[in-house]
């Protein structure tokens, strides 16, 4: 099968004076240099760009904003916008997201990261004491998946003769009642090409997503180096337990490059990195990578030009052969309907 | 220097009346795709407007079953035309009832940035039941408390935008533009207010707000010239005026009656079940607007035009079309000029809001038609004399604040 390759992305500014000790992750590159690897990357046949919000390099701008506006200039490959649950209300997270999925026809994601609420929910927690954040996690992302349908795209008819334009009966509020979240829906706008935008989880994230907290609603699931051992096994169980089968969901193995990772003036230097990244996804049975490189816009774009024909398996197919939506790019079905 | 007629386009979807989606010739779900809106954006930009608007409130309107609303969030699509535009201004309205105020000074400020300086904020307050609903609430927080959490709130967004190091814009900061017709809303305009985005049918009631609002900015310390008031302008253009009238009256035909019935009863909380289009509608159903809820704008807007016309429901419904209860002008573009400049020149208005009939037809042949008419008269630029929201609006970077900041209170 061919590999799924995501591209780690930080948007703003770097850090005027980086923080005491080596920053880890990605430091953010420009506006200007995100459009040149937006560029590249959609040439390269990169399957998607995760927008990062807030890393340890400097100032990040706004993924849902970021991505709307990267989408708007090179269209073709996924985005993938980073939200945190703190200080997003779902219903506007779910929103924003599903617009942007909607503008891009069908070609965008979330990547929901653990965090605490928002000011708006807080003040209407339906269980003012509720705090684990992987719990949170879960309820916020089935509550966004279940917003995502409550518009089915069926439902707009615009029959002009008649005077209908959505077929209401269709249309079905989500009456969620959790302990972190109180949403009624429905959404505003019918739902995406691809069923639902989506979902990203990280099981770096803050520690505290594990494969049981992300089973119910997570469509991709990324794991780093230290994780990729017993990832496989572990979330097929985890996903046997929540009624759904490993093939919904494509599993990733994040790799930082740096720099010097690769020498641009010779080529086996990719060749060589590619080599031992499939050997590692054949080792664990990852369905693709997460490419995460921290050097700044040139050597994103030289780290995508370097690998991404290495790593992808599709040798002589061509990069317009693309599939037409971001799941059916990651190789994951028709998304089925969210229980409530 | 002499004053300057602003003007934006407000891409209320389909169109600001209630049948416009069924317009002949017209896509009737085209407003649910991005393309309307970048493409109406772009047209907006060759014509040289100020800025685009778009109107929004985090719900599924309930009579979306007979007319087209808001369907996609505005600062994923204003973000967007940013990308496939270079000048045109980009205002959205975001609430300040249902949004976390850290989060959304961060992604204006944001937006702003990566528009290079062409953002504008319309704050309102979300009325309603079925967005507090969204939000964990049963229902919509009162009117006073709605209002006074949007001005500590929109306070806050702007001191957090002041206070930003890197990233920052351009122009410095988002334009702030505030619509509210309620006293609460006055004051909030005369306070931090740049664009007030006001509704008004009547050219002498529209010069004594304007002139409130300027002398309000001064007790706040602030220049007049600091606000700039857009009223909203709902236009119908015809070729000839009888061509424009045709048009008026198909509109009206094609206005999904039990959307309008129901609109109406909804927007001011009243009954009209069992009153027929041919009765007259008694003045007693209605309540002060200051104890009603929902858009007390719009409630004084009818209030007024059923106590002093006392038109039958049937005539209401169709003075309205299904409109927001903005000011409706229907003729040739000489005429419609002719109104503008009017406003313009005797002090009602420092430029429009402009809500076209139907979207994109109205809108071209405003920008094709009007808009040249009003360069003849040299009331309109020609081209853009800057890059941002700020250059084409003629506003200058105010000290924001200082704002006495204390702990919002969540709009319950």
């Amino acid at each position: 099968m061919s590999h799924v390759i995501q591209l780690a992305l930080a948007v703003g500014e770097a850090a005027a004076r980086p923080s005491a000790g080596p920053a880890r992750g990605p430091v953010p590159v420009p506006l200007a240099g995100a459009v040149a690897v937006a560029a590249a990357a959609r040439e390269a046949g990169i399957t998607a760009i995760r927008l990062l919000d807030g890393v340890a390099a400097g100032h990040v701008l706004d993924p849902t904003v970021v991505g709307a506006y990267l989408a708007g200039l090179h269209d073709g490959l996924g985005y993938i916008a980073e939200v945190p649950t703190t200080h997003n209300p779902p219903y506007n997270a779910a929103r924003r997201v599903l617009s942007l999925d909607r503008a891009t026809g069908g070609l965008a994601g979330v990547a929901l990261r653990a965090g605490g609420g928002d000011e708006v929910s807080r003040a209407a927690a339906p269980d003012p004491r509720a705090a684990d954040p992987a719990a949170r996690w879960s309820e916020y992302a089935h509550v966004l998946t279940r917003l995502w349908e409550s518009f089915p795209r069926a439902a707009l008819i615009g029959d002009q003769e008649a005077g209908v334009v959505v077929d209401d009966s269709l249309v079905r509020p989500i009456d969620h009642e959790g302990a972190f979240y109180r949403v009624a829906g429905p959404l505003d706008g019918p739902s995406s090409a691809q069923g639902r935008p989506v979902v990203v989880a990280d099981l770096g994230d803050l520690d505290v997503l594990d494969v049981t907290a992300v089973a119910w609603s997570a469509d991709v699931v990324v794991v780093d180096r230290e994780r990729a051992a017993g990832a496989d096994a572990a979330l097929t169980e985890a996903l046997r337990r929540a009624g759904r089968s490993r093939e919904e969901v494509a599993l990733l193995g994040r790799v930082e490059i740096a720099r010097d990772d690769l020498d641009p003036g010779d080529p086996a230097t990719g060749a060589v990195l590619a080599d031992d990244l499939r050997d590692w996804a054949g080792e664990h049975r990852l369905d693709g990578f997460e490419l995460v490189p921290t050097g700044g816009a040139d050597a994103v774009v030289a780290a995508v030009r370097a690998l991404t024909p290495r790593l992808r398996d599709t040798a002589g197919s061509p990069a317009s052969a693309r599939p037409g939506t971001l799941r059916a790019a990651l190789g994951l079905p028709e998304p089925a309907a969210v229980a409530a | 220097m002499s004053r300057r007629l602003h003007l934006n386009v407000n891409i209320l979807n389909a169109g600001v009346f209630g049948g416009s989606w069924r317009f002949p010739g017209t896509d009737g779900t085209a407003s649910y795709t991005i393309e309307h809106y970048t493409s109406i954006a772009k047209k907006a930009e060759q014509a040289k407007l100020d800025a685009v608007f778009l109107a929004d409130g985090p719900s599924l309107d309930p009579q979306i079953r007979h007319r087209t609303s808001n369907n996609l969030e505005p600062t994923t699509v204003l973000a967007r035309i940013a990308a496939r535009t270079e000048r045109i201004g980009l205002i959205g309205t975001l609430s300040s009832s249902y949004n976390d105020p850290v989060e959304l000074a961060r992604r204006l400020g944001d937006l702003d940035y990566v528009s290079g300086g062409r953002f504008g904020w319309n704050v309102v307050t979300t009325a309603g039941a079925v967005a507090a609903r969204n939000f964990g609430r049963t229902r919509e927080p009162d009117h006073a408390l709605r209002y006074r959490r949007a001005a500590e709130f929109t306070e806050q967004v702007v001191t957090a935008w002041a206070a930003r190091t890197g990233l920052v814009s351009p122009q410095g900061r988002p334009v702030v533009v505030q619509a509210g017709g309620s006293s609460d809303g006055r004051r909030l305009a005369a306070r931090v207010g740049e664009v007030i985005f006001s509704a008004d049918r009547d050219i002498e009631h529209a010069r004594a707000f304007r002139a409130e609002i300027r002398r309000g900015a001064v007790a706040f310390g602030r220049r007049p010239e600091d606000v700039v008031v857009l009223p909203g302008l709902s236009t119908v253009v015809g070729g000839t005026e009888a061509e424009a009238r045709a048009r008026r009256e198909l509109l009206d035909e094609i206005l999904p009656r039990e959307y309008a019935r129901n609109r109406l009863a909804g927007q001011l909380g009243i009954c009209l079940d069992g009153l027929s289009d041919d009765e007259p509608i008694p003045p007693e159903l209605l309540v002060d607007p200051d104890e009603a809820g929902g858009s007390q704008t719009f409630y004084r807007v009818v209030k007024t035009i059923i106590e002093t016309e006392r038109p039958t429901l049937g005539g209401l419904l169709k003075k309205l079309s299904g409109g927001g209860g903005h000011r409706i002008v229907v003729g040739t573009p000489e005429q419609i000029a002719d109104d503008i400049e009017l406003w313009f020149r005797t002090g009602a208005a420092d430029g429009f809001n402009v809500m076209p009939d139907v979207l994109p037809s109205g809108f071209d042949d405003f920008a094709d038609h009007v808009v040249p008419e009003l360069r003849r008269r040299g009331l309109f630029r020609t081209d853009y004399e800057g890059t941002t929201l700020r250059d084409h609006l003629g506003l200058g970077l105010p000290a924001a604040g200082p704002y006495e900041l204390r702990p919002l209170e969540p709009a319950l």
